[in-house]
C-alpha cells in the first residue's frame, strides 16, 4: 500500500534537513581537498578526497581514541547496568526502608553538576593511582550514568503488571527465578533503551575524560578531537574527518536504533 | 512478618546496596568532600593544604570575573532555553501533522542532539570561520569574526547550543502530542473551534506539563553546560563567553588551585539546587491552586 | 639584573663541587620531547651518537605535543604524585621554577659545573637556576624582535624606529604614501594566550615598569601598566594594527607580514628563516631591529623564550640521564641542531658566530646582540598562575571590554589574593 506524498511532509523534511546542515557541511568538508577548503565556491567538492581520513587514521591518535571510547563506554554501560538493574527492581518492587529518601537521593544525583565533583574525584583517583586509566573513566562516568539508569529502569519495571510476578510466586518460583524468567524478558526493551542512553552519554562525555587522562593510553574520542593538533595551521579537513568518525555511534543510534533511543528519552520525562 | 516478607526485605537490601555504595562513593562522598575542599587552600603540586574557612567565598563576593561569569551563565541559560522551548514547540507542532517519513524526520531531528558536544563545537568553529565559514558565506560574504568579536561570541555560542538541544524539547513535546486522543480534536471541531483556538485552548494546555518538565531539564543542563563553550571559545574573547563552569575549570586545573576552584564549583551546585527547588515549589503551588 | 644575581648565586653554590664519576651500568633512558617535523630532524642522529659514546645506554624518544598548554597539562598530570615513565624531559623555561618547587626535577647542581652555564646567553642560563640550584640546561633560545620592511623604510628615508611612538608615525606615513588598503602597520600577538602576556610584558618593560618587581610585588605601578595597555589598545583604535590582531598568534601574524602585507612585525627569530626562504615574497627585504622603547619610558627589550632539558627526579638512571642532557645542551649537540637548519636557535653564544651555524642561518649574527640583552619573564614557581590570571584581563583591555585601568586593578587584586595563598 503506497501512501500519498503530502506537500507538508516534504516541507517538514526539508526544514529538518536544513537544521542538520551543520553536520552535512562537516561531512562535505571531510571529503574536500585542502586547496578548496578556504575558497568555498560550490556545494560539493570538485574532486572528493579520502586524504583527510587517511591522515586521521595514520597520523593521529584517533584510532587509539576510538578504541578507548568503545572500551570505556561499553564498560561504563555494563557496570551501570550491573549495579542499576537490581537496584531499580528493588526500588520498584521490594519493601526497602526509607525508600522515598533513596529515590530523592537518586533524583538529586542526576542534577549534580560534574564541575562540582571533578576536583574531589581528581584527588580520589590520584590517591588511588588511577589517573590516565580506563578504570578512572568508567568509575567517574558511572557516577552520573547510574542515577539516570536506575530512574529509567525503575519506571520501566513499574509498567510491568505485578500480577505476572504474583502468579509466578504462586507457582512456587523464588525471587531470582521470577526476576530471570518473568521480569527480565518483559523489561528487556527498557534495558536496551537505558543501556543505549548510558552508552551515548559515556561516549559523549568530555569533562572527566579531559581531566583524568593524559596520554593516548586512555584519551577518549572527544578529548582527542578537542586537542586535535595543528602544527602551523588548523587542519580543518582532518578535524572534519575526525569529527565524522567521532559521531559514528551517535549517528548509528539515531538512525538504526531510533525506537529505543526515543523510548528512553521520552520515558525519563513523561513519567514523574 | 511472613517468611516471604522477610526474604523480600533482605533481597531488597541486597539488590539496592551495591548501587547505593557506588553512589555514596562516587557522588555523595565527593559532594561532601568538595564542600570541605572549598574551605581550604589546596594546591597539590606545591604541597599546600591548609584550612582557610570562608576566605575563597569572601573573595568571590567581590570578584568581578566571578560576577561576570555569573551574568554570562544567566544570559546563556535564559536565552538558549527560551529559544529552544519556542523552536522545539514549533517543530513538534509541525511534526504532529506529518504523515509519511516520520522516521526520517526524527533521524534528522535527533542527529544534532546525539552528537558529542565537542563535535558540535568543532562543527560550529568551522561554520564560523571568518573567511571560509558557511555562515559568513550565506550572509553574503561578510567577514564577521563570530568567535573573536566580543559582541558576537555569546550569540554565536548560544546559536550552537540551541542547534544542539532544540531537538530534545521538540521530541518531548512531539511524544506528548502523539498521546492526545483524536476525539479531543474532534470535540473541539464540533464546538466550532478554529485552528488558532484549538492550539490555544486544547493543544497548549495539554502540553503545559511536558513544557514545564522540558524547562526544568534544559535549565539545569544549561546552567551546568561546559563542553561546548570550553572547546568552542574557551571562555574568550575577553571572558565574554566565560560561564561559571568554565571559570571553575580554569581555576581548578590550569594551575591546580583545587580549593579556590572547589568554591566556584559549590556555588554552581547551590545555583542548580536553588533552581530545582524553586521550580518544584512553583509546581506544588500550581498543583494546590489548580 | 635579578637573573644575573641568580646565576652568580648558583655559581657560588657550585664552586665547591666536582664532577662525580660517570655511571656505566646498562640503562634505557626515555626522552620526552616535541618532535621536529620533516627530514631535517637532527635529534635521532644525535641520540644514536650519544648511545655510541655511552655503551650500555639506550635512548628512546617519546613524542610530546607542540602546544604549550597541552604540554603543561601532560606534565602536571604525569608528574604530580605519580611515577612517570620518562627520564629526560623538554620543558618551557617558564616552568623551571614551578617544576623545581614541586619537586619534580632532579637537582643538577652536583653535576653541572661553573664552566657549563657560562657559554649560554645570560637570560637563558638564569632560567635554569632556581633557589640557587641548577634544575635544567638551556637547549634553545627565543627572543622578541622587531621585523621591518627594509625596502619600505628606505623608500621613505626612515631608520628603524627607536620608540613605539616613532613606529606609529612611520607606519602612518608609509601607509599614507603607499595607498594600499591591504598594507597594515604593525602586527603582534594579541590573542588570549601566553604570547599576549609576552607582548604586554615587553610594553611594560619599555614603559619602565613590570608585572612582578624584585620584591615580588605584583603590578607595582598600576598607572604605568595601564598606560602601556592603553597604548596597545590605541594601536588598534588608530588602525595602525588591524583589529584581528586581538586573535593573532605567531603564525597568524607571521604570514601576512611574510606576504608583504605589513610594515612591522613583532615576533621571534624563527620567522626570519621563513622570510628568507626561497619563493618568499619578502625575501631580502626584511630588516631586524631591537624592539622599540617608549618615549617616556625605557629602551625596548625583547622577552626570552625557549626550551630547557631537565631530568625527572624519580629517574632510576640519574647518571646516564644527566649525561644525555649535558650532551644535547653541549656545544656539539647544539651545533648539530643549528647546522641542520631547523628553526630553533641555540642558547650558546659562540654558535652565533660559528661558520657551520651561520651557513644554515645567515642572519644569525643579527640576533646575537638582541639575545644578549634579552629579559626573562618573571622567574617564579607561580608564573603560570600569574600568566593565566592576567591573560583574560589584558585581552579585555585590548578589545575594549574593560578600560586598561580596570583590567590592571582587577588583575592586581586577584593576583595578590592568589599569591597570598601560595606563600
Amino acid at each position: 500500500m503506497r501512501r500519498r506524498v503530502h506537500a507538508w511532509d516534504v516541507m517538514i523534511l526539508v526544514m529538518l534537513a536544513a537544521w542538520a546542515v551543520p553536520y552535512f557541511w562537516q561531512v562535505r568538508t571531510s571529503f574536500t581537498p585542502d586547496t578548496e577548503l578556504l575558497a568555498t565556491g560550490s556545494v560539493l567538492p570538485s574532486a572528493p578526497t579520502l586524504l583527510h581520513y587517511r591522515a586521521v587514521a595514520e597520523k593521529s591518535v584517533m584510532p587509539r581514541a576510538l578504541g578507548n571510547s568503545v572500551g570505556v563506554a561499553s564498560l561504563t554501560t555494563l557496570l551501570a547496568l550491573a549495579l542499576g538493574l537490581p537496584a531499580a527492581y528493588a526500588l520498584a518492587r521490594l519493601p526497602i526502608p526509607a525508600k522515598n529518601l533513596l529515590l530523592l537521593v537518586v533524583i538529586a544525583s542526576t542534577a549534580f553538576p560534574q564541575i562540582t565533583t571533578v576536583s574531589p574525584l581528581y584527588l580520589l583517583l590520584r590517591a588511588l593511582g588511577l589517573r590516565d586509566t580506563w578504570t578512572a573513566l568508567v568509575l567517574a562516568n558511572t557516577s552520573f550514568a547510574l542515577p539516570l539508569l536506575i530512574w529509567l529502569l525503575a519506571g520501566f519495571i513499574r509498567e510491568i503488571p505485578i500480577q505476572l510476578e504474583e502468579a509466578a510466586f504462586l507457582d512456587g518460583a523464588g525471587r531470582l527465578t521470577v526476576l530471570r524468567l518473568v521480569v527480565l524478558p518483559l523489561v528487556a526493551p527498557g534495558v536496551a533503551s537505558a543501556a543505549l542512553l548510558t552508552f551515548l552519554a559515556a561516549w559523549n562525555e568530555f569533562l572527566f575524560a579531559y581531566t583524568f587522562t593524559a596520554t593516548e593510553a586512555s584519551r577518549t574520542v572527544p578529548v582527542a578531537l578537542a586537542l586535535f593538533p595543528g602544527v602551523f595551521e588548523i587542519p580543518w579537513g582532518d578535524i572534519a574527518a575526525a569529527s565524522i568518525l567521532a559521531s559514528l555511534p551517535p549517528v548509528v543510534i539515531v538512525i538504526a536504533l531510533q525506537r529505543w533511543l526515543v523510548r528512553g528519552l521520552v520515558a525519563g520525562a513523561l513519567k514523574d | 512478618m511472613t517468611a516471604r516478607e522477610r526474604a523480600d526485605r533482605l533481597a531488597g537490601l541486597a539488590f539496592v546496596s551495591p548501587a547505593l555504595l557506588a553512589l555514596a562513593a562516587l557522588t555523595v562522598y565527593p559532594g561532601l568532600w568538595v564542600l570541605w575542599l572549598s574551605l581550604q587552600q589546596r594546591v597539590p603540586i606545591f604541597g599546600i593544604a591548609r584550612f582557610v574557612g570562608l576566605e575563597h567565598y569572601a573573595f568571590l563576593a567581590g570578584d568581578a570575573r566571578f560576577w561576570n561569569a555569573g551574568r554570562v551563565t544567566l544570559v546563556f541559560t535564559a536565552v538558549s532555553v527560551g529559544l529552544e522551548l519556542a523552536l522545539g514547540l514549533a517543530v513538534a507542532l509541525a511534526l504532529q501533522r506529518q504523515r509519511a517519513g516520520r522516521r526520517l524526520a526524527l533521524s534528522l531531528l535527533l542527529l544534532a542532539w546525539a552528537l558529542p558536544s565537542v563535535v558540535t563545537a568543532k562543527l560550529f568553529e568551522w561554520l564560523y570561520h571568518p573567511s571560509a565559514g558557511l555562515v559568513n558565506v550565506i550572509l553574503g560574504g561578510h567577514a564577521f569574526n563570530w568567535l573573536g568579536d566580543p559582541r558576537l561570541a555569546l550569540p554565536g555560542l548560544i546559536a550552537a547550543d540551541v542547534w544542539r538541544t532544540m531537538p530534545f524539547v521538540a521530541l518531548l513535546c512531539y511524544a506528548r502530542l502523539l498521546t492526545i486522543a483524536p476525539e479531543v480534536y474532534e470535540a473541539a471541531r464540533v464546538d466550532g473551534a478554529g485552528r488558532g483556538a484549538t492550539l490555544a485552548y486544547v493543544t497548549l494546555p495539554l502540553l503545559r506539563p511536558i513544557l514545564l518538565i522540558a524547562l526544568l531539564f534544559r535549565t539545569l543542563d544549561a546552567l551546568r553546560a561546559f563542553d561546548l563553550m570550553f572547546v568552542l571559545t574557551g571562555g574568550g574573547p575577553a571572558s565574554t563567553t566565560e560561564t561559571l563552569t568554565v571559570y571553575a575549570y580554569r581555576s581548578l586545573f590550569q594551575t591546580l588551585q583545587l580549593g579556590f576552584g572547589a568554591a566556584v564549583g559549590c556555588v554552581i551546585f547551590a545555583l542548580v539546587m536553588l533552581v530545582a527547588w524553586a521550580y518544584l515549589r512553583a509546581l506544588r503551588g500550581e498543583a494546590a491552586t489548580a | 639584573m635579578r637573573g644575573a644575581a641568580l646565576v652568580l648565586a648558583a655559581l657560588v653554590a657550585l664552586a665547591g663541587c666536582t664532577e662525580p664519576p660517570r655511571g656505566a651500568a646498562p640503562a634505557t633512558i626515555v626522552f620526552k620531547h616535541a618532535k621536529i617535523l620533516g627530514p631535517l630532524d637532527p635529534i635521532p642522529g644525535l641520540l644514536r651518537e650519544f648511545e655510541r659514546r655511552n655503551p650500555g645506554v639506550t635512548v628512546r624518544s617519546e613524542p610530546l605535543t607542540w602546544t604549550s598548554d597541552e604540554q603543561h597539562q601532560f606534565y602536571v598530570i604525569n608528574l604530580d604524585g605519580a611515577t612517570p615513565a620518562f627520564d629526560v624531559l623538554l620543558l618551557d623555561l617558564i616552568w623551571v621554577p614551578e617544576f623545581a618547587q614541586a619537586g619534580w626535577l632532579l637537582d643538577l647542581s652536583p653535576w653541572v659545573t661553573r664552566g657549563e652555564l657560562a657559554p649560554h646567553f645570560p637570560a637563558a642560563a638564569a632560567a635554569s637556576v632556581w633557589n640557587g640550584r641548577v634544575w635544567g640546561l638551556p637547549w634553545n633560545m627565543n627572543v622578541g624582535v622587531l621585523y621591518y620592511r627594509a625596502d619600505l623604510l628606505a623608500k621613505y628615508h626612515l631608520a628603524p624606529p627607536r620608540t613605539w611612538e616613532e613606529l606609529v608615525e612611520q607606519a602612518q606615513r608609509i601607509r599614507a604614501g603607499e595607498r594600499d588598503p591591504k598594507l597594515d602597520g604593525v602586527l603582534w600577538q594579541g590573542k588570549q594566550y601566553e604570547g599576549l602576556v609576552v607582548n604586554v610584558l615587553e610594553h611594560f618593560w619599555a614603559s619602565g615598569t613590570a608585572l612582578l618587581d624584585e620584591h615580588d610585588r605584583v603590578l607595582p605601578e598600576p598607572e604605568r601598566a595601564a598606560a602601556a595597555l592603553g597604548f596597545m589598545r590605541g594601536l588598534l583604535e588608530s588602525g595602525v594594527s588591524p583589529a584581528w590582531v586581538t586573535a593573532g598568534d605567531e603564525e597568524l601574524t607571521r604570514r601576512p607580514f611574510g606576504d608583504g602585507r605589513a610594515v612591522f612585525l613583532r615576533s621571534w627569530p624563527y620567522a626570519m628563516d621563513l622570510f628568507e626562504a626561497a619563493g618568499s615574497p619578502v625575501r631580502g627585504r626584511v630588516g631586524i631591529a631591537p624592539l622599540p622603547g617608549h618615549v617616556a619610558g625605557a629602551a625596548g627589550v625583547g622577552a626570552t623564550g625557549g626550551f630547557h632539558l631537565a631530568v625527572n627526579r624519580r629517574t632510576r638512571h640519574a647518571e646516564a640521564a644527566v649525561a644525555l642532557v649535558r650532551f644535547l645542551a653541549g656545544a656539539e649537540g647544539q651545533r648539530a641542531i643549528t647546522a641542520a637548519g631547523v628553526a630553533l636557535y641555540p642558547t650558546r653564544v659562540d654558535l652565533y658566530r660559528d661558520p657551520a651555524a651561520v651557513a644554515a642561518h645567515p642572519h644569525m649574527p643579527r640576533f646575537h646582540a638582541l639575545a644578549l640583552v634579552a629579559r626573562p619573564r618573571p622567574v617564579t614557581p607561580y608564573y603560570l598562575m600569574l600568566s593565566t590570571t592576567v591573560q583574560p584581563e589584558f585581552s579585555a583591555a585590548l578589545v575594549g571590554v574593560k578600560t586598561p585601568a580596570q583590567a590592571v586593578s582587577y588583575a592586581r587584586r586577584r593576583l595578590e589574593y592568589m599569591l597570598s595563598g601560595l606563600r
